[in-house]
């Protein structure tokens, strides 16, 4: 059964463009998100007899969305149809690794070293090939000493010296993957005469919402909209956050997925180029050294979807001396947990490849892109480092 | 010329006409069908499709109440498979008069008709999308029929048992012998005379049948009534909603197969408009107004199309008019009423009671042929109701094609899936995307459900019945005509020309949001990128 | 601050967008969903019909007539001679895309349709429309119109009986035929089940090709032009279709069918890389929602996605395309422009907005309702006042029918550029 209230697939006009764009129709037999989506969502509401198995090569990338004349939900549909309709065992434990990004997080960096240490293993890698499908190709991302938050208190104590101040939504992979990043980001603000403030928060949900468990994703979602618009209400506070996939799912899938309501803070929460972007328009800009560095950049689909990535590239090419070469927008196949599974893996691995060969042809020095798992696959398939577009901010920082 | 002899001769292809055809094949008794149209092409398929309870007659109409839920068990075992047991509810609304809601359920238990009192609460738990100003609730087991589905398997039984069938073939001239009529003349679309000879000829041509006994010298009066109904994109209720309050226009919510349906108006039309009669802009208004006290949000869904059927409704006394006209059975044996011998005409009824009527027509005929057989049809399923077989099952039995495949179809044709799904590719690769009508469907129906255009196609499989009206699929299906049928180029252009200005002629009332930009869509291919208007004059299919 | 942020990029605003960036101006396009290049024939008509459905062979001359017939029609608000330089505007920078158009020196040409139908046009690609075909038109030539066996979306049948009976064919000898790609492997996504886009993929498979080109050959007999539906390649069409004709020794055509366009999208590909190569913002995935509008000028609009922030741009730019796109937006007794909620030419009647006949040689009166503009091409807000610093172009405007004149590509480009020259003229002073 349908409520009435959210029939964006009622809106499709059956013009089969969404096709084209769809990654995974290209690669393999997913019948498209045409299909998929709208069409047999009408069956989906009538008998939940008639789902189709093939809804669950959907990646979620969400470039059917962009290119939908007709603002149809299609990846919405067909996440809600997956986790609504398709059976799963219980205990999974792959997904459940994959997916509490938090969890593993908060233990893995507290032994950090050790973690690190046998995920780099072969043999480590082929157990969890073994028994719980992670595929052996896969570089496994590595963990930090200690959480993000934890340096933040303990390095940055005075960030209340400010004008100026924004929320940081760090996500996982800041707070226990990549601290540099949030780093970086706090030596941009600064620069800007921004202070960054963090509050309490929990995964965005994104690996939840693919993985099939809702009622936690919903749980985290309805953390975070309290804590954010607790922090805003108070403050006025804008909320950026680094991740462009995070920034989507509390921008627009806590209400159109999971129907929260995330009214409060869904207008404040901003990609971090697009913040930064309109503090240079407004005049006010950091003194840049240059990067001398010749870059590849690659827009991740969720930005693509966000249409946050004029915003980037606006900022990269302000850069002195970065030279810069705009990848063909293709989506990297990894997709968040996606390319994680040995299932999908072949097919993360084809979806890629133009992509992967467009950056040997550039032949840069570093790869760009804003999204932490795309960076995990470029790194992985080329033998590139990439680094995210807040990383070269910082670098061209001049104190 | 051509020139047949046959025992009866069947004028109509509706429900009650396929449904005689078969009954007399099931006794033995060789019969032939002639149809000026397509079978379920009149107000057969021109209804809401609701398979009634009686409920909704019993305040009223006692007596066809009781045929109703009579009718309605024995359809829900031997024609399973057209049918979708979705239960129904009556609904009273806060502005209703609550009177009704007490006389519906102590007139349902007179009848027979299994009616229970639900709370609101547990109406809203049924039917997620029911107005919250629901007051009570009345549970009937009400279900949906589809009626092309109905009449196309009646043919094919009737059609494997030795009956002849005569689609697009009208009759000019009933032939006399003295005052005993003896057969007919017709002529079909290529322009041939036909003459078919008969010991005895059925009438059942609905609300056609008043020109039939013209043409027969007879007077028979019929009092065309106009039902319009609206169709929604999608199922917007699981569960018939019926409104509890005297009969009235836009009082009920049919879910039917993948779509729903708002019905009806009812208007007094003068017999000539029978042939041309259109939905007319304040019955969507009255429909869509309705439909959203029954479903608040149903105004902001698609509409698909509207329609409008002609009830056949029977003037036998001269007060009471329209929805309040009995819709009893009447059969006419013209000996009797006029002295001519050999011309039965049946009339009156409902869908729901076709196979009653079937039965009652072929009583008289076998008393008239002095031949001792027995009704079955009350015990033989259809074909494709052969068993009671759940859809998971097939689903499975086919494992490799799309799950939403396999069950539309199974859904569509019963146990005949068998004779139309194969685990070749071509076989099942969907041609009409929308309604996940296949090409091995498609290529059943043309070669075995008597199908002459796109639009019958259309009737038996529901390709471009569908949100998108045939805009990618109808251009499929004219080639595959070319393909399977033969059928020349030239004349499957035409056809898939006739086809879209059938679909255009029920989505002109709804042509609004996002129905609009669908047609400015087909509207740019078939005229913008193709071409097709450029070629001959089309002539529409009458309404 | 942007010099002129064009929202909707479509054909009319991709043109305005690169005529601006090409000046140096800074341009951006907010674009909500693809365009409807993905559906079109992907020809630019210009002026295909006159009033009375007669076949226009010197479009010019007749858009020259407009002007006294119809002075709402879009074309009668621009000087002709800019209409001509846009025409040659837009073949230059989709040449320098590699993306090369026939143009039969001021006059139309026609295209052949799926079903065999000739349609009159202005520029088609050259895979299309060439020279070469013109002269085999003219002289005793065979042609074979060939599909691939199992694809669904396009009977060759159909084309070639009525092309047989097309007198601008009657000196061709013609016959049809159907090209078998068993060779294909299994995994791939299944012919039967293809549709053009994934055909077009086929072709951009490079191992393919000279597989792909001796069952073309086997399937021509001795036809020295074939045609083909419309699918040879997509990004590196050039490339794919020179080294087609080098395999097979055949000229090659394409007849465009059912959506999504191979020929449409080429062109938006091209339209879109020249944009960003001339330092464009393109941004998709987000639409515009709303503007503000103050003082009869537009101060600035907002998205769906960021509904709170704003662009800021001195001149605006509205193609949003028809109803099919968005532009305009139709309810139950209702039309409105969404965007600006501009003036709207349209018919309070709902049973006038179509024809009695989906077929009908008048076409159907929605198709010309649309936003009113003055000459300039600024449209009115609801009140009735000129906005500034608006521009309309496009199938968002009012008064003329891209169906039945076969008009659509010539207004979205004329239109386009003459706004941008008016914005160029307004920043540069």
């Amino acid at each position: 059964m349908i409520k009435l209230q959210n029939i964006s697939f009622d809106h499709c006009i059956k013009c089969t463009i969404c096709n084209v764009y769809c990654p995974v129709a290209r690669v393999s037999l997913f019948p498209g998100p045409k299909q998929s989506g709208p069409d047999t969502e009408r069956f989906r509401i009538k008998s939940p007899e008639l789902v189709d198995s093939t809804l669950k090569l959907c990646s979620n990338c969400k470039r059917c969305e962009i290119a939908c004349p007709s603002n149809v939900k299609i990846a919405d549909i067909i996440q809600e149809a997956k986790w609504k309709y398709l059976k799963r065992r219980w205990f999974r434990p792959r997904d459940l690794i994959l997916s509490r990004t938090d969890l593993m997080g908060k233990f893995a960096t507290l032994f950090n070293s050790i973690v690190n240490f046998f995920t780099r293993r072969s043999i480590v890698k082929f157990f969890l090939y073994l028994f719980i499908g992670i595929p052996y190709q896969k570089t496994l991302p590595e963990y930090e000493n200690g959480t993000f938050e934890k340096h933040f208190y303990k390095n940055y104590p005075d960030q209340n010296k400010f004008p100026d101040h924004v929320v940081f939504f760090h996500g996982c992979f800041v707070n226990y993957n990549n601290h540099k990043l949030g780093r970086d980001l706090v030596k941009v603000l600064n620069s800007l005469n921004v202070g960054v403030n963090l509050v309490k928060e929990k995964c965005c949900g994104v690996p939840l919402i693919a993985n099939g468990y809702i009622n936690k994703a919903k749980k985290n979602a309805q953390y975070n909209i309290n804590s954010l618009s607790e922090i805003h209400e108070k403050s006025n506070f804008k909320i950026v956050s680094t991740s462009s996939s995070c920034t989507y799912a509390l921008k627009n899938e806590y209400s159109n997925l999971l129907n929260l309501d995330n009214s409060a803070i869904s207008n404040e929460i901003e990609y971090i180029t697009k913040f930064i972007y309109d503090r240079f328009e407004s005049g006010n800009i950091f003194k840049m050294k240059p990067v001398p560095l010749r870059a590849a950049y690659h827009s991740p689909c969720h930005l693509e979807r966000l249409g946050g990535v004029i915003y980037t590239i606006d900022l990269l090419k302000r850069i002195p001396g970065l030279d810069l070469v705009i990848l063909h927008s293709e989506c990297c196949g990894i997709a968040g947990t996606y390319g994680f599974k040995k299932e999908y893996y072949k097919l993360s691995q084809d979806i890629g490849k133009d992509l992967f060969r467009s950056i040997e042809t550039a032949n840069p020095e570093i790869v760009i892109t804003d999204c932490e798992t795309c960076a995990l696959q470029i790194e992985m398939n080329t033998q590139f480092k990439v680094l995210h577009p807040v990383n070269i901010l910082a670098m061209a920082v001049k104190e | 010329m051509q020139r047949y002899e046959t025992e009866v001769i069947v004028i109509g292809g509706g429900a009650t006409g396929t449904g005689i055809l078969r009954d007399l094949s099931i006794r033995g008794i060789d019969a032939t069908l002639i149809e000026k149209n397509d079978i379920a092409s009149g107000t057969t398929g021109r209804n809401h499709g609701l398979l009634h309870s009686g409920a909704r007659y019993a305040v009223y109409d006692l007596e066809s109440a009781q045929e109703c839920i009579k009718e309605n068990k024995i359809l829900k075992k031997i024609a399973r498979h057209c049918i979708e047991d979705t239960g129904g509810l009556f609904v009273t609304l806060y502005h209703d008069n609550p009177k009704y809601h007490d006389l519906l359920l102590e007139r349902c238990k007179l009848a027979g008709i299994k009616a229970s009192e639900i709370s609101p609460m547990q109406a809203m738990a049924i039917e997620p999308n029911l107005s919250s100003h629901t007051l009570k609730a009345v549970k009937v087991p009400d279900a949906v029929i589809d009626p092309f589905r109905l009449t196309s398997s009646n043919m094919i039984d009737a059609v494997e048992r030795g009956a002849k069938i005569f689609t697009y073939t009208a009759v000019n001239k009933i032939i006399t012998s003295g005052n005993d009529s003896v057969g007919i003349e017709c002529i079909n679309k290529k322009n041939e005379k036909i003459e078919i000879y008969a010991n005895i000829i059925i009438n059942a041509a609905g609300i056609w049948g008043q020109h039939i006994c013209e043409i027969a010298g007879i007077e028979l009066k019929m009092m065309p009534s106009k039902g319009s109904m609206l169709i929604i994109d999608y199922r917007t209720n699981n569960i018939v909603i019926n409104r509890c309050r005297p009969p009235a226009d836009g009082d009920i919510v049919v879910p039917g197969d993948t779509v729903s349906i708002i019905g009806t108006t009812s208007k007094e039309i003068d017999y000539d408009k029978i042939d041309n009669c259109n939905v007319d802009d304040d019955e969507i208004d009255t429909l869509l107004k309705n439909g959203e006290d029954l479903l608040p949000n149903i105004r902001r869904t698609r509409g698909l199309r509207a329609y409008c059927g002609i009830r056949p409704l029977m003037a036998v006394s001269g007060k009471v008019k329209g929805r309040k006209i009995s819709r009893g059975i009447v059969l006419i044996d013209h000996k009797e009423r006029d002295g001519m011998e050999g011309l039965i005409t049946i009339a009156g009824g409902k869908l729901m009671t076709y196979r009653l009527m079937a039965e009652k027509t072929c009583d008289l005929i076998c008393k008239k042929l002095n031949r001792k057989l027995k009704c079955t049809t009350h015990k033989l399923p259809l074909p494709g109701s052969e068993k009671k077989i759940p859809a998971k099952q097939t689903i499975k039995h086919f494992s490799g094609i799309p799950a939403s495949t396999v069950g539309s179809t199974f859904y569509r044709h019963g146990q005949r899936v068998h004779n139309i799904l194969t685990k070749d590719k071509k076989n099942y690769r969907l041609i009409c995307e929308c309604e996940l009508v296949t090409e091995g469907e498609i290529e059943y129906a043309i070669k075995n459900l008597n199908v002459k255009n796109i639009t019958d196609l259309r009737r038996r499989t529901r390709i471009g019945m569908g949100p998108c009206q045939g805009e990618l699929c109808a251009y499929r299906a004219a080639g595959l005509f070319n393909e399977y049928n033969s059928t020349s180029p030239e004349e499957s252009l035409k056809l898939l020309k006739d086809f879209l200005e059938e679909r255009w002629n029920g989505i002109k009332p709804v042509f609004w949001g996002d129905g609009l930009r669908e047609i400015e869509l087909s509207y740019w291919i078939y005229q913008g990128l193709f071409g097709l208007g450029d070629f001959g004059d089309s002539d529409t299919e009458e309404n | 601050m942007y010099d002129c942020l064009i929202i909707g990029g479509g054909l009319a605003g991709l043109t305005c967008g690169i005529k601006c960036a090409k000046e140096g101006l800074r341009t951006a396009i907010i674009s909500g969903g693809i365009n409807s290049l993905h559906f079109s024939s992907g020809s630019i008509d210009l002026m295909g019909y006159s009033a009375d459905k007669n076949i226009i062979h010197n479009p010019f001359k007749h858009i020259k007539s407009i002007k006294r017939k119809n002075p709402q029609h879009p074309y009668a608000k621009i000087p002709v001679k800019t209409i001509e330089e846009s025409i040659t505007f837009l073949t230059d920078e989709l040449k320098s895309e590699k993306l090369l158009f026939y143009n039969n020196s001021g006059k139309n040409h026609f295209r052949i349709t799926a079903i065999g139908a000739t349609k009159p046009t202005y520029l088609s690609q050259e895979s299309v429309f060439n020279e070469q075909l013109d002269l085999a038109l003219k002289n005793n030539t065979r042609i074979s119109i060939l599909n691939f066996e199992g694809f669904r979306d396009y009977y060759q049948e159909f084309a070639f009986s009525n092309l047989k009976k097309n007198s601008l064919f009657n000196k061709l000898n013609i016959s049809s035929g159907s090209i078998k790609l068993s060779f294909l492997p299994d995994t791939k996504k299944h012919l039967l089940e293809s549709n053009s886009i994934d055909i077009a993929r086929l072709f951009e498979t490079e191992k393919y090709l000279p597989r792909i080109s001796e069952e073309i050959k086997k399937a021509a007999g001795d036809s020295t032009i074939i045609t083909l539906p419309a699918f040879i390649g997509l990004n590196n069409y050039n490339k794919i279709h020179k080294r087609l004709l080098e395999l097979t020794g055949l000229q090659i055509y394409e007849i465009p069918t059912l959506p999504p366009s191979i020929l449409g999208m080429r062109i938006d590909n091209a339209l879109k890389s020249r944009f960003s190569s001339l330092g464009g913002e393109f941004i998709a995935g987000d639409k515009a929602a709303g503007g503000e509008i103050y003082n009869h000028r537009v101060t600035h609009i907002y998205t769906e996605n960021y509904t709170e922030a704003t662009h800021h741009a001195k001149y605006y730019v509205l193609s949003t395309g028809s109803f099919l796109s968005g532009g305009l937006q139709s309810g139950f007794n209702k039309m409105y422009e969404p965007v600006f909620n501009l003036q709207f030419n349209w018919s309070r009647k709902r049973n006038k907005w179509y024809s009695d006949n989906f077929f009908s040689a008048e076409s159907h009166p929605f198709l010309s309702f649309g936003v009113n503009t003055n000459a300039a091409l600024h449209p009115y807000d609801k009140d009735g006042n000129v906005i500034d610093n608006l521009y309309c172009i496009g199938a968002v405007l009012s008064d003329y029918d891209p169906v039945r004149e076969a008009s659509g590509g010539g207004v979205a480009v004329s239109t386009a550029c003459y706004a941008a020259q008016k914005i160029i003229n307004g920043i540069k002073g």
